[in-house]
């Protein structure tokens, strides 16, 4: 008997890649011109900055790797440790402020409300104005002889009251001159110029909280204050942690509103991290000017890692 | 018979006129002509980039502006003249040195002039210092050395223009009504007449700052006419902790505790005194002279009631900086011949002496000495500066450690602590001899 041959079929070739590999490469080859760029203008820029800190680089000069000798050099240096506690506080205070402030108008503005528009323009301009702007102007009104703060108490006969609450001098209150009162002020400042932002988005958020959860809320008998507590600020957690990390990166940064205002001054009262560093470039002494920058970026990325976790939770 | 001359009174003054016209006409074309000749340029063609320093005056700028850029197109260039605001030619240069885009030319002041020395970003011009001094008389001995070579690694950096430097600003009116009529010898003098004449709180005092600015420095000169030292003769050892610097300490404070400061002096910015003085809220101040240039067109009134002196002297004597402004040539310059060509041609009257009638500067060469405007009242307190003004940081060592411990402001800072904070003398020195060691240990 004949054996019947068995012919073996033909063995389909093996595809180079798998479907899900190909799909993969070609994924990442569409998103590798954002990677490619995020690099450029992200992670180079930052990671040459934490190199020169560790370099004793002045302009002009490539420097040589000093090891911790910048830092060592910011620990001992007094006004460091003052714009350490200064950074934070203003960080903390203004956004604190700035939370309830613009949370506040947000809910007062997302009501019906008669000139509903024009409000939120005008609450809107200080964000709008050119910083140095808001903050020339404020150092305007923070002037002792003739300036608007000081006017405004005068004329309102409060002037003994501060006087003998010590808080004013004969006549006058030096608002950004006297170290009890300097820090303060600037806070107001850089409140005023921040808060719109967090009125905008939170205002934004708020508007995004379906109307039949207040309904039902209303319906199951929730007193104003239980539904803002158990509707509008659930709905709108999100939106405050990215305020909070964006506010907070941004007030860490900040350097106009010190600057223009008191340049660090009344004997470092108002020194942050920022005008610390600025010294350092006007000594052209880039390793340590960058030291300062890059001693605060801990503490930021700490807060970005939480802000995303929360998030990421809250998802 | 003797014959009657017809030489008339009225004809000897339109002579002379005449005589005067053609004289200032031949000037004028001799200055055009030298200028004309002046700039040996060797290569032309191209775009020749210049950084000029903004200063108070807008005619003097636009003077500047307008001629450098006349000179680059008769001499075949296309012009790019860029004004910058001083306060920010540090961070301009720093990175335009970093990006390898600095200009052909620029005017720079001492301080960061002598930063760029030490990592030998400008080109050595002692030949043309010494063709420019040549052509006009010679330099002021002040300004030689103020930019001598061994303050700048053993050359010349610059070619000097503008001499800078603080005079004391008074209200005569105010002074005169508190029976003072003469300008203040010594710094105690000064503290005394704004005692009797200031009217707290509309006038203060002192409109001195103490602030992180410019300005503050200014009370390092203060300081050191107490014979308070930042370091030693080497400019190696700090000297902040001594018996002079208390003693100015305790002159600073008991004019605290008095009152005399203007408020807010602590956190001024660089024109809190300007600002200040302008606005009549201040007896004395210590000025460049922009504020004499800002009455003129703001307060004219405010002008006249005001009398200009040197700075006084304090007990180990007068301590008056002067700091002549230079003109520069990074080595990065792609037009090094033009730029010194064009150095030595902003060194000739026919240009600055247009450039002095409107700016506020001492001259530098001996030549400009006879213009006309430093017979005024404010130039010739600057030509008076020039002619008996010290060396930049004089007694101390102009070094890189005095450059840092002036741009962090330490002695500003080191008077806030006691006039802000209450510190006492003690410690305010002690504080400020930790800070400014750690400062001077970075350059051993």
């Amino acid at each position: 008997m004949a054996a019947i041959g068995t012919a073996r079929p033909p063995v389909p070739s093996r595809p180079l890649m798998t479907f899900a590999r190909r799909n993969a490469l070609w994924g990442y080859l569409l998103i590798a011109p954002v990677i490619l760029t995020l690099f450029a203008l992200i992670a180079y820029p930052l990671g040459f900055a934490v190199w020169i800190a560790f370099t004793d680089r002045v302009v002009g000069l490539p420097g040589e790797w000093v090891g911790l000798r910048n830092f060592r050099y910011l620990i001992d240096w007094s006004s460091f440790t003052r714009a350490v506690t200064n950074t934070l506080t203003l960080v903390i205070v203004t956004g604190l402020a700035k939370l309830v402030l613009g949370l506040g108008l947000a809910l007062i503005v997302n009501e019906q409300l008669r000139g509903r528009g024009f409000f939120r323009a005008v609450l809107l301009l200080p964000w709008a104005m050119p910083a140095f702007v808001v903050f020339l102007t404020w150092r305007v009104l923070f002037q002792p002889l003739g300036g608007g703060l000081n006017l405004l108490i005068t004329e309102a006969g409060l002037m003994p009251f501060f006087e003998w609450v010590g808080i004013a001098r004969t006549g006058y209150i030096d608002w950004l001159g006297e170290r009890a009162l300097a820090l303060p002020s600037v806070i107001v400042a850089t409140i005023w110029r921040g808060f719109p932002f967090w009125f905008i988005v939170l205002l934004a958020a708020l508007q995004g909280i379906p109307g039949d959860l207040y309904e039902a809320a209303k319906l199951d008998g929730a007193s104003r204050i239980r539904r803002f507590l158990d509707v509008t600020l659930p709905s709108i957690r999100n939106s405050i942690f990215i305020v909070v990390l964006m506010s907070s990166i941004w007030t860490a940064n900040s350097f106009e509103n010190i600057w223009i205002l008191t340049q660090g001054g009344p004997s470092d009262a108002t020194m942050i991290l920022p005008v610390l560093s600025y010294f350092g470039l006007q000594n052209q002494r880039l390793g340590e000017a960058a030291a300062v920058s890059v001693a605060i970026l801990p503490a930021l990325l700490l807060m970005v890692i939480v802000t995303t976790r929360l998030i990421e939770d809250d998802e | 018979m003797v014959r009657r001359s017809d030489i008339t009174r009225r004809s000897v003054i339109r002579g002379a006129v005449a005589g005067a016209g053609a004289l200032a006409g031949a000037g004028g074309i001799a200055g055009m002509v030298a200028a004309r000749k002046a700039p040996a340029v060797i290569q032309t063609g191209g775009t020749f980039t210049y950084w000029g320093g903004l200063i108070f005056s807008d005619a003097a700028n636009s003077v500047l502006q307008s001629t450098i850029e006349e000179w680059c197109r008769s001499n075949g260039f296309e012009p790019d003249v860029v004004m910058i605001n001083q306060n920010e030619t540090v961070q301009r240069v720093s990175a335009a040195v970093e990006a390898g885009t600095m200009p052909d030319a620029l005017d720079l002041g001492l301080d960061l002039a002598l930063q760029l020395s030490s990592s030998g970003q400008l080109v050595a011009v002692d030949d043309l210092y010494e063709t420019i001094g040549a052509a006009h008389g010679g330099w002021f001995e002040s300004v030689a050395n103020a930019t001598a070579p061994e303050r700048f690694g053993g050359s010349r950096v610059g070619i000097p223009f503008g001499a800078s430097g603080n005079i004391l600003f008074r209200r005569m009116d105010l002074l005169e009504e508190a029976g003072l009529t003469t300008a203040p010898a010594t710094w105690q003098e000064v503290a005394d007449q704004a005692r009797a004449a200031q009217q707290p709180p509309a006038t203060f005092g002192l409109g001195f700052s103490l602030s992180n600015v410019g300005d503050g420095n200014v009370m390092i000169s203060i300081m050191q006419s107490y014979g308070g030292r930042i370091a030693d003769d080497a400019g190696t050892t700090v000297m902040i902790n001594s018996p002079e610097t208390r003693t100015f300490l305790e002159w600073v404070q008991a004019c605290a505790t008095d009152g005399l400061f203007s408020p807010s002096n602590t956190t001024w910015d660089g024109a809190g005194d300007n600002a200040a003085y302008q606005a009549g809220q201040a007896v004395f101040i210590m000025n460049t002279g922009s504020v004499h240039i800002g009455l003129l067109d703001s307060d004219p009134e405010l002008e006249e009631a005001t009398g200009y002196s040197p700075l006084p002297d304090g007990p180990m004597g007068k301590i008056s900086p002067l700091n002549p402004n230079i003109r520069s040539i990074p080595t990065t310059s792609s037009q090094p011949d033009a730029a010194r060509a064009l150095c030595e041609y902003l060194a000739m009257p026919a240009y600055s002496e247009q450039y002095y009638n409107s700016a506020i500067y001492g001259p530098v060469l001996q030549g400009e000495r006879g213009f006309a405007i430093f017979s005024t009242e404010v130039h010739g307190a600057l030509l008076g500066l020039v002619e008996n003004g010290t060396a930049p940081a004089a007694p101390d060592q102009f070094n890189g450690a005095y450059a840092e411990t002036s741009t962090t402001f330490a002695i500003p800072r080191m008077l806030q602590r006691m006039v802000v904070d209450g510190m006492s003398i003690d410690d305010t020195m002690a504080q400020a001899q930790t800070e400014i060691e750690a400062i001077y240990a970075k350059y051993v």
